[in-house]
């Protein structure tokens, strides 16, 4: 017998499997990876990453794949908000599962995403000559960092699938977000001592960055302790939001 | 609360409040025993909707009692899920092709691979959706939707079935086949609560019909009770062999208005209509009267009471 958060994982899975979907997932994160990448790896020479030399792509790499917990997680988002606006999620709570079922579902279907985008981009920049030091401990806890991230950012969608009054107000809502937490982050850039301090600042709280860094630390110049604090914070920021997710999640009324 | 074991669906004075105000269903009672159709008729927002929300778990109950498959609504919801089947008012499917609708509800109720092929070829074949299996939900009208939804149900085994309002958007064809094949259903035991604004659909399909009005049931029995109890009003239309005088019609007027149970009437030279209550009485006196003043009939008609006959006297009241 499959756990019912299972069995809706593969439905949310199959349900997602669709062009527009993994344009959205795949495609956009691929088309800057390889745009930005190749562009800038020409005009930007190497530079110091903590101890070690890095090129460009092998810095952007990283920072395309903490993007995907962003990305992954507005997916979970969607689903709710899809479930809600064309009867799904009524017609599920008729059937055998709890309402727990389907968060976990959701999570569950977000966090397949973001490991399998995740592994994907690793392979693209593979492909780019980029270069990491991956070892046996790096990897789980990248794996670790990218659960975290994603968890944290399917939770915030969440919140606003259940506040946003329209599919309108949650598009306009998420793509806002979407260009403020990837542009305003280090997905992209490093922060360094030029960078003005507001935009330094909004980058440090940044989640985005959060699970950047870690990612990269993880994966170019090794685990040190500023890059555990990292994980704690974003930890402790992730527990915060999945506790209010679901205080919002109770209160979705279905057949009110 | 004392349940029948053959009821699978008893409610007891079951009161829904919105915001302590309104109250949608307001003491409703009545009970479904195994293998029957039971139909739910009312107005827009008598409380249909709701009740069938309450019985399938989606909302609570303010207070009263409701039981299926002799579970509590409340405390056994996850229980009863895994016992009864729902085809919602509303539009609900996944945004995938036809054929997807269906393995996701194998998936979702672990039907086994072989079974639930089988079970979605004849599904398919009978709802006459074959043609449609590769495409996209969306791409659909709402009659196809609404075939889909109510086939892919049928998907996994029930005890219990909720149809509000399964056949809207259907043609009569579809509809008369979704109702056949919910009849037969039926009589292989699987217990039915359908609700719907086409009367005669309950009148075909249902083996007991309630009518609600403002939360409450107004009116409950099989058809022709119903029609027996409520739909006493009938249509006497009469032809006359001759022609017949002014005196002999002014005469007759003042005398069918002493009659109570006449509720309305026309009369020419040539012909006469009336509307008339207790048929087996009124209309041995009407034709008294035309014979004591020389009026001979040559043909009479009278129309059957109709559900709607019944409905309408009901939610009237």
């Amino acid at each position: 017998m499959i756990p019912s958060s299972i069995k809706l994982t593969i439905r949310n899975i199959r349900v997602n499997v669709d062009p527009g979907t993994l344009a959205f997932l795949l495609g956009l994160p691929a088309l800057y990876f390889f745009v930005l990448g190749l562009m800038f790896q020409g005009i930007v020479p190497d530079f110091e990453y903590g101890t070690v030399k890095i090129s460009y792509v092998s810095f952007l790499a990283p920072g395309i794949i903490g993007m995907q917990t962003l990305t992954a997680g507005n997916i979970g988002g969607s689903l709710l908000w899809a479930d809600r606006r064309w009867g799904m999620f009524e017609q599920l709570m008729v059937g055998p599962f709890r309402r727990s079922d389907y968060l976990l579902g959701v999570v569950f279907v977000s966090i397949v995403f973001s490991l399998g985008g995740s592994l994907i981009m690793l392979g693209f920049a593979f492909s780019a000559n980029a270069t990491f030091i991956l070892s046996t401990l790096s990897i789980p806890y990248i794996i670790v960092a990218l659960i975290i991230g994603t968890v944290f950012f399917t939770s915030l969608f969440l919140i606003i699938a259940v506040v946003a009054k329209s599919m309108q107000a949650y598009n306009t809502i998420t793509i806002v977000l979407f260009f403020f937490l990837d542009f305003a982050s280090t997905a992209f850039y490093p922060i360094t001592s030029s960078t003005p301090i507001w935009l330094r600042a909004i980058s440090s709280v940044n989640p985005v960055s959060l699970v950047c860094n870690i990612v990269r630390d993880s994966m170019v110049s090794g685990i040190s302790s500023a890059t555990m604090i990292s994980t704690l914070e974003m930890t402790g920021i992730m527990a915060l939001f999945f506790v209010l997710a679901m205080v919002m999640y109770r209160r979705v009324r279905v057949g009110a | 609360m004392t349940n029948s074991s053959e009821s699978k669906i008893v409610v007891k004075n079951l009161v829904k409040s919105y915001n302590n105000k309104t109250n949608a269903v307001n003491g409703l009672t009545f009970s479904v025993s195994k293998g029957e159709i039971y139909g739910l008729l009312g107005r827009n927002g008598a409380g249909k909707t709701t009740t069938i929300r309450i019985l399938t778990t989606l909302i609570p109950p303010t207070s009263g009692e409701a039981e299926v498959c002799g579970m509590n609504v409340v405390h056994k919801a996850t229980k009863i899920r895994k016992l009864i089947g729902v085809v919602q008012q509303g539009e609900a499917f996944d945004f995938t092709t036809v054929e997807g609708n269906f393995k996701i509800y194998q998936l979702l109720w672990e039907i086994p691979k072989e079974e639930a092929s089988n079970r979605m070829e004849s599904l398919m074949e009978l709802f006459k959706i074959e043609h449609l299996r590769k495409k996209r939900m969306f791409e659909l009208s709402g009659g196809e939707k609404k075939r889909v939804q109510v086939a892919r149900e049928f998907m996994h085994d029930m005890e219990v079935l909720f149809l509000d309002e399964p056949t809207v958007g259907m043609d009569p064809i579809m509809r008369r086949d979704v109702l056949n094949f919910v009849k037969d259903k039926a009589k292989e035991g699987l217990t039915v609560l359908f609700t719907t604004q086409i009367l005669e659909e309950a009148d075909y399909l249902c083996d007991r019909i309630g009518i609600m009005n403002n939360g409450v049931i107004s009116a409950e029995g099989t058809s022709t009770s119903l029609k027996n109890s409520y739909g006493d009003l009938r249509k006497v239309e009469m032809k006359f062999s001759s022609e017949v005088s002014p005196d002999s019609i002014e005469k007759l007027k003042k005398e069918f208005s002493k009659i109570s149970d006449i509720q309305a009437y026309l009369i020419s030279e040539k012909e006469s209509e009336f509307i008339i209550k207790n048929i087996g009485k009124t209309l041995p006196l009407i034709l008294s009267l035309f014979g004591s003043t020389g009026v001979s009939i040559e043909t009479i008609s009278t129309n059957n009471p109709t559900l709607d006959d019944v409905f309408l006297q009901v939610v009237a009241r």
